[in-house]
């Protein structure tokens, strides 16, 4: 246990290097860095917004619609000018984002139900967040007066009826079925909540075993390359402790440094996600549906991230005994990072149950495949697939694990490389 | 004097090609033995085999009774092996090493210190043994990986090319450690191509070709056989004539 524990320490400080820790905390700042502007892009797209007015109708109704328009959020800023060209060369100068130009005799135009064209001007200066943002909403501004306009319509010409019910003489009242739970709700706003609570787990998974598995091939290589791993297999120390120490330390670290990605990356992606609106509504719809994680579907969710980390070291150590060097280690990771991936975007784009039997099989044969789906399964309560999962898991741990220490303890793990052809020394 | 190595009817080969052919040899209780030969003889196959790196096809190696085939980490535990091609953990310092290596084959933590103190010794580094292995010459870290080979007093060191990477100074050093360790009880098994250096130190050399061995004997006993006044030209009646 003392050689195992030896080994564990030596290979975490050969993990360790100064590159690692300078990467880490480079990836800190920069999501740090981004998350910032990020945020403050944000700021600037929920406070009060500049628009520009070039009213020429001076009615009653352009007034309203410019009241309409603070209610809005934005700060009004009336042009004194009569010249709708002089207008927007201004605003082209003076770094003005929205124009918006009410023509003459509007209110007499809509009075007399013919359409009258008010003009918005968007000034793009980059393709940032906040310029589409911009030209969004003056979108939903037109939406809005036009509403406020045909009500108003309505109003005067069917006094009796109200103009919701003559513009929407259908009504629709969703309802979610999970199972045998029914709640009245819509379901892109649950689609929505669901996805905030677990939107992080396919990421950390990802990152973990990519971490993970990069760090054994690495540390696997740079024995090859760094001519340690001859001298270290004739030590009396059992080989399937190097190939224990390797894994676990690769782990470690891997586990490590996906922490510190994803704290970085909280970081960056919370100038969104704090955005998202949670209402006691969409709560008490979850609440119904029961769409929640339990301490079980916790446990359950960890033993299958665990197990597929494993898979991921114990195929990583095969793929690093092909590999000569750290170049080569780079080139036989691939597959394995193909195997994480395919899951992680079907997961994400498509339902794996609407395949066909054999893609279905195929896809279902990816270990990891399993705990991208843990997370929407344990939520949905099917906790018999997650637990098939994690015991077909298990099973491709032992297989993997055994392959690789069988190359352990024979020449092979010496003899094994990716590029044939070179010629052995005599 | 009995033998601590026995290798009898080697045979190894990768694919088509038959890099041992039925290799015989002994290594005897303090004594150093050398196998010379050209390259792509099957030196270093034969040293990997005793090290417990590759299996044999065909034959046995038995050190000390032990099998190399079933009873690969009772060997490990009583030899000491230093590729001609090797390196050390860069990112440990020098006395690290020494003492991830020496934890290993110690019984306990005082033996892991006594260990450590001859591996300073050889070694010979001075207060740079503090420093971390990649800021090492080659000759540096070649002196730090015989330190390690030594240091636990083997039962057999497999030495592939010892002073490999080495000024003359050097080597001349770790000839003389070499060769204290032997009368100390260490039985050595070595490969190089520097014949001054394996007269220097060998008691008894096989010449290797093909993967067959073509003449064992004392550095003198050939020299008189092929009347020659060197290994060196010992070697090139054998394998070029």
């Amino acid at each position: 246990m003392k050689k195992l524990i030896n080994l564990l320490k030596k290979e975490i400080k050969e993990l360790i290097t100064i590159q690692l820790i300078a990467s880490l905390v480079f990836t800190i700042v920069l999501f740090y860095f981004i998350g910032n502007i990020a945020r403050s892009e944000m700021g600037k797209v929920q406070g009060a917004k500049d628009i520009y007015i070039l009213n020429l109708d001076n009615s009653e109704l352009s007034r309203e619609i410019l009241r309409d328009l603070v209610f809005a959020n934005f700060r009004i800023n009336l042009l004194d000018t009569k010249d709708k060209t002089i207008a927007i060369d201004n605003a082209r100068k003076n770094n003005i984002p929205l124009l918006l130009i009410i023509p003459e005799g509007f209110a007499d135009s809509i009075s007399k139900f013919q359409p009258k064209e008010i003009e918005t001007y968007v000034f793009i200066r980059s393709f940032s967040m906040g310029s589409s943002i911009n030209s969004e909403l003056i979108n939903q501004i037109i939406a809005s007066i036009n509403n406020y306009l045909s009500d108003n319509i309505l109003k005067t010409k069917v006094p009796n009826i109200s103009p919701s019910i003559l513009k929407n003489p259908i009504k629709n009242r969703g309802f979610i079925v999970v199972k045998d739970r029914i709640a009245e709700g819509s379901i892109s706003d649950v689609n929505n909540f669901v996805s905030s609570q677990s939107i992080f787990i396919p990421i950390i998974l990802m990152m973990v075993l990519a971490f993970s598995s990069q760090m054994v091939l690495s540390a696997i290589a740079m024995e090859k390359q760094d001519k340690t791993l001859e001298t270290l297999l004739t030590v009396p120390i059992s080989r399937n402790y190097i190939v224990m120490a390797k894994m676990v330390a690769s782990g470690i670290v891997g586990l490590v440094s996906a922490g510190i990605y994803m704290i970085g990356f909280r970081f960056y992606m919370g100038s969104f996600m704090g955005n998202i609106p949670s209402s006691a509504r969409i709560n008490e719809v979850v609440q119904k549906l029961n769409l929640r994680f339990t301490l079980n579907s916790y446990i359950l969710l960890g033993i299958s991230l665990f197990l597929a980390i494993l898979c991921a070291l114990a195929l990583a150590t095969i793929l690093g005994v092909l590999a000569e060097d750290l170049k080569s280690a780079q080139s036989a990771s691939f597959p394995l990072m193909f195997l994480v991936l395919i899951p992680y975007f079907l997961t994400i784009i498509s339902d794996i149950n609407s395949f066909s039997p054999f893609l279905k099989t195929l896809v279902l044969a990816i270990p990891f495949t399993h705990p991208f789906l843990a997370s929407q399964n344990l939520m949905l309560g099917n906790y018999s697939i997650v637990l098939y999962g994690v015991l077909y898991m298990l099973v491709v741990f032992i297989v993997l694990v055994f392959i690789a220490g069988r190359i352990f303890s024979t020449d092979r793990v010496l003899t094994m490389k990716l590029r044939f052809g070179k010629r052995l020394r005599g | 004097m009995g033998a601590v190595l026995k290798v009898r009817n080697l045979c190894k080969s990768y694919g088509k090609i038959n890099a041992l052919k039925g290799i015989d040899f002994e290594v005897r209780k303090g004594e150093i033995f050398a196998l010379i030969g050209p390259n792509g003889a099957g030196k270093t196959t034969t040293l990997r085999i005793v090290a417990t790196l590759l299996s044999p096809d065909k034959g046995t190696v038995e050190l000390m009774g032990y099998d190399v085939r079933k009873e690969p980490d009772k060997i490990r535990e009583r030899i000491s092996y230093l590729p001609e091609e090797a390196g050390a953990y860069k990112n440990l310092t020098g006395i690290d090493y020494l003492r991830f290596m020496a934890s290993f084959y110690a019984r306990d933590d005082k033996e892991v210190e006594e260990f450590i103190k001859r591996g300073e010794e050889i070694a010979d580094l001075g207060e740079r043994l503090k420093d971390k292995v990649g800021t090492y010459s080659k000759g540096m870290v070649r002196k730090l990986l015989l330190a390690r080979a030594l240091m636990i007093k083997p039962k057999l060191a497999i030495l592939d090319e010892p002073t490999s990477g080495l000024d003359v100074i050097n080597s001349l050093e770790v000839r003389e450690i070499i060769k204290r360790f032997a009368k100390e009880g260490v039985s050595v098994l070595l490969s190089s191509h520097n014949m001054l250096e394996i007269e220097f130190l060998s008691d008894r050399v096989s010449i290797i070709d093909s993967g067959r061995i073509l003449e064992t004997g004392t550095p003198q006993e050939l020299k008189d056989k092929y009347s020659s006044r060197n290994l060196e030209e010992v070697f090139r009646r054998i394998v070029v004539e």
